[in-house]
């Protein structure tokens, strides 16, 4: 039996995220989702679960808004949700985001195992999982793309550049994965019936010790530019010629 | 005691840092203190690279996680108060980063790609991606040390120095604890045969490629050019057309080569965020309205099928 956790995020889409024709971002018709990797995490877990046998719960950090992301998350397996909700939980930094979910966890969640994505959609730091490993103290191993679990160990295939390395891990454990991991399923209406009975407890800051206060500070958010020539050519004989006399002209061929 | 410290899995990853390190070190007027594990010869070439001082790592046996130095590292920085920590973003040093970050209670840049001296407060203000890198966020940390991590790649290498290196500048820190993790097994992930971000010229594999067969159009040209074959996120790794360490963007490799040729490229800001360094940008695509094109220096609005054979063609003539 396998009692997981599943962190997950509730997150700005990024393909509502629009460019003024000034170049400066403009987030007015932007929609929200539960970042992508998280997804995939959500299914490592439920998978893991009809393996294993045990519980799944998805707990989450964010303001009141991702009480929809909340209604989601259940709809994709999970028995059950931890909520902390705060209109401040919105712009936490990762080292908050950690120790808002390791006092959540430590006071709410008996777990032999966390998955987290490997990083979220909108900020993508990568931190947050390891960070919550070192506030509950326990081993951890991250852009995991395989995972079983067997005899209070887990076995983590983890993604290292050139190679693969096969760590295990001795339960409780945390673990972060890559997308590889599982293919999201699509929730169908009855899973989505589903989800609004499953329990939902919700956790206010006031339940909390201590947010502690943020270690980065963020200056300034601005459209990411790439400033080119944008010449064009067809595909005519003449303009590939023209084409390569242009290649030999930056001097670009050898 | 202060100073600017750099922590690498390599050579080229530490010289790399040892260049944005040494230009920092120098604002701050303090010294760039080089980290290495276990090889002490690297330490050693760090010192010839621009370190003032080296350390390394040294495990009491066989190699094994690299959190057994996590416990020591944190003790060095407590007692020798670095002001700055710049780590390379590599799989496994991203999360000892982290994990450095959370027993130092220090804020932590990841995947930082530039770093701004704010001379009047004597701080470091540093630039990474987000929002699938249509964004850029400026950030500072709020806690001594400030740390970051950089991706491989991002800065040039710091040269050799002629007689810089002198005894006992290399110091030895030994393993100090031992790790929950036990590494099982490593397994070669596939055939890595030339690195793509060492590659001058890359042609790159977009899902405009109809199967897997036709990548032999792209590798035509790449023959002719002398280049390095790569692909997008899908044809590396949802279609596995392609070996994953040859996929470029995010969530891959950052590229920086002198020309880039896109051949059925989209352009998803993913994907170029992985190439925005390279000299010239080219696109072969048929939907002239397809991103890439706002993102490229030179651009062919036509069927790849029908425009690599004629490229192939002319410049077999010129060279």
């Amino acid at each position: 039996m396998l009692d997981i956790i599943v962190c997950f995020k509730w997150v700005v889409d990024e393909a509502f995220i629009r460019r003024t024709s000034s170049g400066d971002l403009d987030f007015s018709s932007v929609d929200y989702k539960i970042s992508e990797y998280d997804r995939n995490a959500i299914e490592a877990a439920v998978r893991l679960r009809e393996e294993c046998g045990g519980s799944v719960t998805a707990v989450t950090v964010g303001p009141p808004e991702a009480a929809k992301g909340v209604k989601d998350a259940l709809s994709r397996g999970p028995d059950r949700a931890v909520f902390a909700e705060d209109p401040l939980f919105g712009g936490l930094d990762p080292s908050q985001t950690a120790a808002v979910l390791g006092q959540v966890i430590s006071s709410k969640t008996p777990f032999n195992l966390i998955i987290c994505g490997e990083g979220s959609g909108d900020v993508y730091s990568q931190q947050t999982g390891p960070r919550l490993a070192e506030f509950l103290g326990i081993p951890c191993a991250a852009y995991v793309q395989k995972l079983t679990v067997k005899e209070g160990r887990v076995t983590a295939e983890r993604k290292v550049e050139g190679f693969i390395e096969v760590d295990s891990l001795p339960l409780p454990a945390l673990v972060t994965v890559l997308p590889d991991i599982a293919t999201p399923r699509i929730p169908g209406v009855k899973d989505t019936l589903m989800a609004s009975k499953k329990a939902v407890i919700k956790v206010g800051k006031n339940e909390l010790t201590a947010v502690p206060p943020p270690l980065l500070k963020t200056k300034s958010v601005r459209a990411a530019r790439v400033e080119r020539e944008c010449e064009k050519f067809t595909a005519e004989v003449e303009d590939i010629k023209r084409f390569v006399a242009a290649l030999q002209k930056r001097g670009v061929l050898k | 005691m202060a100073g600017v410290w750099v922590l690498g899995e390599n050579r080229e990853q530490l010289f790399e840092l040892l260049s944005i390190g040494r230009s920092l070190a120098d604002r701050y007027g303090t010294t760039l203190v080089a980290f290495a594990f276990q090889d002490a010869q690297a330490a050693r070439d760090c010192i010839a690279h621009g370190a003032d001082r080296a350390v390394v790592l040294k495990y009491k046996g066989q190699e094994g996680p690299l959190d057994v130095f996590l416990p020591a590292i944190v003790e060095e920085v407590k007692g020798k108060d670095p002001d700055m920590l710049l780590i390379a973003s590599t799989y496994k040093l991203k999360e000892l980063a982290a994990r450095i970050a959370e027993r130092l209670k220090a804020g932590l840049c990841s995947d930082c790609i530039r770093l701004v001296f704010n001379e009047g407060e004597k701080s470091v203000e540093m630039e990474r991606l987000m929002y699938g890198g249509s964004a850029i966020q400026r950030v500072v940390c709020l806690s001594r040390p400030a740390m970051a991590t950089i991706p491989p790649g991002t800065f040039e290498k710091a040269e050799a120095g002629s007689g810089r290196v002198k005894e006992g500048d290399v110091d030895e820190i030994v393993q100090t604890h031992e790790s929950a993790v036990t590494i099982l097994e490593r397994k070669v992930r596939e055939r890595e045969s030339k690195d793509i971000r060492e590659a001058r010229t890359v042609i790159c594999v977009g899902r405009g490629f109809e199967k897997k067969e036709d990548i032999k159009l792209a590798e035509e040209l790449a023959t002719v050019l002398r280049g390095e074959i790569a692909g997008t996120r899908p044809v590396t790794e949802e279609m596995h057309w392609l070996p994953e360490s040859r996929c470029i963007g995010l969530s891959g490799i950052q590229v920086r080569p002198d020309l880039y040729i896109g051949l059925g490229v989209s352009g998803q800001i993913q994907h170029v965020t992985g190439l925005r360094d390279a000299k010239v940008i080219c696109a072969v695509n048929r939907d002239a309205n397809a991103p890439i094109f706002g993102v490229s220096d030179l651009g062919i609005v036509g069927d790849l099928y029908d425009v690599v054979p004629k490229l192939v063609d002319e410049l077999k003539k010129g060279l």
